[in-house]
């Protein structure tokens, strides 16, 4: 049988592979849809396969999560890099769906629209940048180095707010989703 | 057709019992029955026997609820490339009430810093050989049996988990205790663990004793001797040094007076760096609103931006191929 480690690395490969083919594709797509560096007609491929990448990104995602707990050493999450790992990816995941939710809302006209383009590059493009951060603390973890150390970002520091905080900017996310379902269904 | 919600809640069942079956990793120490669910194993049908030599080895005579020491020994190694090997003291093998504690006994402590009766060892690579041992309160006066068991997985990680067990057990004489014997209260408790860099200082309390002498050492280290001060009728006090990385110190003490002699077990003191703790339940919460709070607010950017009502629009339509 093999074991969670070695899946979790399978697993991982594949999520980071996806979400930084999707960065590269997301540029590009930031690029045409601007017209610039005469990308324009490469704008249709760009999308697809920006918005592709991610979705696949998305879908292994889950694998390397269960098996990164599977593989973790002993139970829960005991470690202030795991928490962070765990906010960074939860984000992640948000902000990838935001993006997906909005192309298939949207369509093509995500680019048709000057900020519209600008927010749908740079919100995929945070969405990879959280992703290979996510990936950053678990070699951190594991291995005690990363190759984002060079920034010294204060992966041992946890924000942490209190439950009733969470709670209520829970609520208020979720009222802002119904409200625009409802308003597009009016 | 409803054939591809079935196969896809196949998939993930059969997903999850493979995931499931067994934690490579451990599950770290704990107060666990052989084989159970708790443990790294969860179900005894997966396993193999493992080719390990297991021997438990105690003294033939207790003290009813004086602290007494247990060993258990296994050779011929072998485990995951990890090194993990997890270690069971265990009053029956009947896989379940079969702790210690379920037959009376009290863990105090036990060699790899805890007071629990399962421990995960790391196995260093070419070792063959490991010895864990536990330090317990004897229960009630009879003949009380003492067993252990393994659990660990193949290098290859290719097999089954592996469980091992004691061929004997170890049997434990538990006798009353003489009027006159010098010994410890049946309240004391050492501590197990502590911060890197704080010194210990320990209240023994006794009875029928008129002289203490205590001794720590290093593991593998030489013996030391520390003073020891009165504190009042059959209480005492002394130090023990602070360590400056985690290390596990050993202590014991030499118990006088009228009746003979007596020297307790060694008692483990691990020093850790200070552990990290948080309420799993709100850094759970604050994910869940992380990723809904990052969702709706991207999805809110683009609903004052983006006008899809046009449907004959299409933004790829400038594009010259």
């Amino acid at each position: 049988m093999v074991s969670a480690p070695t899946l979790h690395v399978v697993s991982t490969e594949l999520t980071v592979g996806s979400f930084a083919m999707a960065g590269v594709a997301f540029v590009l797509a930031g690029l045409a849809s601007h017209g610039w560096f005469n990308l324009k007609r490469h704008l249709k491929l760009a999308d697809h396969v920006a918005h592709f990448a991610l979705a696949f990104g998305l879908l292994a995602m889950p694998f390397a999560m269960v098996t990164g707990i599977q593989s973790s050493p002993g139970d829960g999450v005991d470690h202030p890099l795991l928490i962070n790992k765990m906010f960074l990816g939860s984000a992640a995941i948000g902000l990838a769906l935001g993006v997906l939710l909005t192309r298939r809302r949207l369509g093509e006209h995500v680019w048709s629209d000057d900020w519209g383009r600008r927010w749908q590059s740079l919100g995929g493009l945070s969405a990879v940048g959280l992703v290979l951060l996510t990936a950053s603390i678990g070699g951190t973890f594991s291995r005690g180095e990363s190759l984002l150390d060079l920034f010294k970002l204060p992966y041992d520091t946890v924000p942490l707010m209190p439950v009733w905080l969470s709670g209520i900017v829970l609520l208020v996310a979720i009222g802002n989703l119904l409200a625009m379902r409802r308003g597009r269904a009016v | 057709m409803k054939r591809t919600p079935v196969l896809l809640v196949v998939t993930v069942l059969l997903f999850a019992s493979s995931l499931g079956s067994a934690n490579p990793s451990g599950v770290g120490q704990g107060t666990f029955d052989a084989q159970c669910g708790g443990a790294c194993h969860g179900d005894a049908d997966m396993n193999r026997s493992s080719a390990s030599t297991v021997v438990v080895e105690a003294p033939t005579t207790a003290y009813e609820g004086l602290p007494t020491s247990v060993s258990v020994t296994i050779s011929d190694i072998e485990t995951t490339v990890s090194g993990l090997l997890g270690v069971f003291l265990l009053s029956d093998m009947t896989g379940a009430g079969d702790t210690p504690a379920d037959a009376g006994w009290d863990i105090l402590s036990n060699s790899e810093g805890g007071d629990e009766n399962y421990v995960e060892i790391t196995v260093a690579p070419g070792e063959t050989e490991r010895t864990v041992t536990w330090t317990l309160r004897a229960p009630s006066t009879g003949d009380h049996p003492l067993h252990a068991a393994i659990h660990h997985g193949t290098e290859s990680g290719e097999e089954a988990p592996f469980f091992g067990a004691s061929v004997q057990p170890a049997v434990v004489e538990v006798v009353a205790v003489p009027e006159n014997l010098p010994r410890l209260s049946p309240s004391f408790s050492p501590p197990v663990s502590r911060d890197v860099g704080e010194a210990s200082t320990l209240r023994l309390d006794t009875v029928s004793v008129q002289s203490v002498e205590v001794e720590w050492r290093l593991v593998g280290g030489p013996i030391n001797t520390v003073m020891v001060s009165s504190a009042g009728a059959d209480a005492w006090t002394f130090d023990l040094p602070s360590s400056l990385q985690p290390a596990t110190l050993e202590w014991r003490a030499h118990l006088g007076g009228e009746g003979p002699q007596q020297t307790t077990p060694w008692f483990t003191l691990q020093s850790e760096e200070p552990s990290w703790e948080v309420d799993e339940t709100v850094a759970y919460v604050q994910s869940i609103t992380l990723l809904f709070v990052f969702m709706v607010a991207f999805m809110s950017l683009h609903r004052k931006t983006a006008t899809p009502d046009d449907e004959k629009y299409d933004a790829f339509e400038e594009v010259e191929y």
